[in-house]
């Protein structure tokens, strides 16, 4: 009778879940907090994996088996997937406008786009899977820090940090707002 | 009443699916795959001093077949390939399920499947998760040395119910099953399993390894309730019971407290285990009962932290492992990890086990594991 009852409650419980709702892939604010899932839910078990070990594709069937082994839910799971897509596509590039002009993105857009603040702490609020960006630059120098994002695993092939789609100019974007 | 708990499982499950407001990822607009294989293995060479076992290579394949049915259903299959000791190739099924995401926070499991008690069994074992190369003697499927390990199960089949609720910054996880359960062993478990004479009494052998049959009608029953700040810290209590001999009157039953602390560069986890295992006094008649139980703690921490761009790759693990109240022992085991990438790592570890009758057993590792 234990048994049953514990099964009944926890069934119960399953009346008071909320419905999600569906947001595009592209979505900006989707990929900021599918970067902010994956900084919490993959370093838990084991090394967070870097996005280019699965194609697109491939982490459409991968994610709904680390659903089940991290107890995401469905809509965490489809921004954690939506974060690694980001990561391995042109079209988050900048914007041109009508003319064919680059629109440069401010630091703070670049952030949020590249859900930065996911794995690192900027300005006193972030992760913690990644080390901490305040004082970055005064501590490991400004190439460094370029080095870094074009090259996420130069210094550490281990390293789950994407390889951003970054121009230069958003490199440059990125480094003036880091100290 | 044996039977009600699957049955009410089966037929809550049933009747939610044409719950009105259930939805999981329907409307996604990702670019959506089938198949995938993933996976791990690993390239083992273990000396040891131990003139029971011999020093050698150990290799293991173990691809993870992964099949997404629809938005709502995906299927998973872990087969393990290893050699046997004439080199002929064993081959074993970790498990095989299907998974139905019943909406955004509940999934239904069916087959044989992990049984989620405690972390290391579900989620740590795998070669390149795990920081070790052993295991921490506390669960079956090898990497146990001359432990005899708690829990000897690590699958079974069945059907499981798994939840997961957003609280505040929180995170409840709840996880409960019923599988076909242990039963009794024909013949003596070797290796030190479970039940295992040890000065202790004639007590019954307990199989774990799930079959195509059950050896009677009761079923076992068991779960794991989890409450997390994430990334953080996790804090779960695992628990499992079911009856192992054929007239269903002899029960197993074993618990668990897991906590699990991640840091940026540094893990601790630990896993706290109790099992009671009923046997026939054959003395009195009388049911007594068997208890064991056992506790590991591990560290680990990551060398980058230094910022030296030499050491980036090191990772520093240490190990405490103790089984208490009978076939005792303990075990130390220290490692040092060169991770060539995030999931492939040349380990090497050192590790030292005390049996109770002041047996020793060292060893020396060093393994290639990969994920994939």
């Amino acid at each position: 009778m234990k048994n049953l009852t514990i099964i009944l409650l926890s069934l119960v419980g399953l009346f008071f879940v909320s419905s999600s709702n569906a947001q595009h892939a592209s979505d900006p604010s989707l990929i900021a907090e599918g970067a902010k899932l994956y900084s919490q839910n993959c370093g838990r078990c084991h090394n967070a994996r870097p996005a280019s070990d699965y194609t697109k594709r491939e982490w459409s069937v991968v994610m709904p088996h680390m659903r089940e082994k991290a107890h995401m839910t469905g809509t965490e799971s489809l921004a954690v997937e939506a974060f690694l897509n980001s990561t391995l596509t042109a079209d988050v590039r900048n914007d041109v406008d009508s003319s064919g002009k680059v629109i440069q993105r401010t630091p703070q857009e670049l952030i949020a786009q590249f859900g930065c603040q996911g794995c690192h702490v900027i300005n006193g609020e972030g992760g913690n899977l990644g080390p901490t960006l305040d004082g970055v630059i005064e501590s490991r120098g400004k190439e460094f820090v370029v080095k870094k994002l074009r090259d996420p695993k130069f210094n550490n092939a281990s390293s789950a940090m994407p390889q951003f789609p970054m121009t230069d100019a958003d490199i440059e974007a990125m480094i003036s707002i880091l100290k | 009443m044996k039977k009600i708990p699957i049955a009410a499982a089966v037929a809550a499950a049933l009747t939610m699916t044409v719950a009105p407001n259930l939805q999981a990822e329907e409307g996604s607009s990702l670019d959506i795959g089938r198949f995938v294989i993933a996976g791990y293995g690993d390239v083992s060479y273990v000396e040891t001093d131990n003139p029971d076992a011999n020093s050698n290579v150990e290799s293991r394949f173990v691809p993870i077949f992964l099949f997404q049915l629809s938005e709502k259903i995906h299927i998973e299959s872990e087969l393990e390939f290893s050699l046997g000791a004439n080199g002929e190739t064993e081959v074993e099924m970790e498990y095989a399920d299907i998974h139905y995401f019943l909406n955004d926070n509940t999934t239904i499991t069916a087959g044989k499947f992990l049984l989620p008690f405690g972390q290391f069994g579900p989620n740590i074992h795998p070669s390149w998760i795990n920081k070790l190369p052993s295991g921490p003697g506390l669960y079956g499927h090898g990497g146990n040395g001359s432990l005899a390990p708690l829990v000897p199960v690590m699958s079974d089949t069945g059907i499981n119910i798994r939840n997961s609720f957003n609280i505040g910054s929180s995170k409840l996880f709840t996880d409960f099953y019923v599988v076909s359960g242990p039963r009794e062993e024909e013949e003596e478990v070797g290796g030190g399993g479970e039940g295992e004479e040890g000065g202790h009494g004639a007590i019954p052998e307990v199989g774990f390894e799930a079959g195509k049959g059950d050896n009677n009608s009761d079923k076992a029953f068991g779960g794991r309730v989890a409450y997390a700040f994430l990334p953080s810290i996790e804090v779960g209590y695992s628990f499992y019971n079911g009856s192992y001999s054929n007239d269903a009157t002899l029960d197993y039953s074993a618990s668990a407290i897991d906590f699990n602390w991640i840091g940026t560069y540094s893990t601790i986890r630990g896993e706290i285990i109790e099992t009671s295992t009923d046997f026939l006094d054959e003395d009195d008649g009388e049911i007594d009962v068997f208890d064991r139980g056992g506790w590991y703690l591990q560290g680990s921490w990551q060398m980058r932290q230094l910022g030296k761009d030499a050491l980036n790759p090191f990772e520093l693990v240490l190990r405490y492992s103790e089984i208490n109240d009978a076939l005792e022992g303990e075990r130390w085991t220290f490692g040092v990890n060169y991770w060539l990438e995030a999931s492939t790592a040349l380990k090497v570890a050192y590790e030292d086990t005390t049996l109770e009758d002041g047996d020793t057993d060292n060893r020396v590792f060093v393994q290639l594991a990969f994920g994939f």
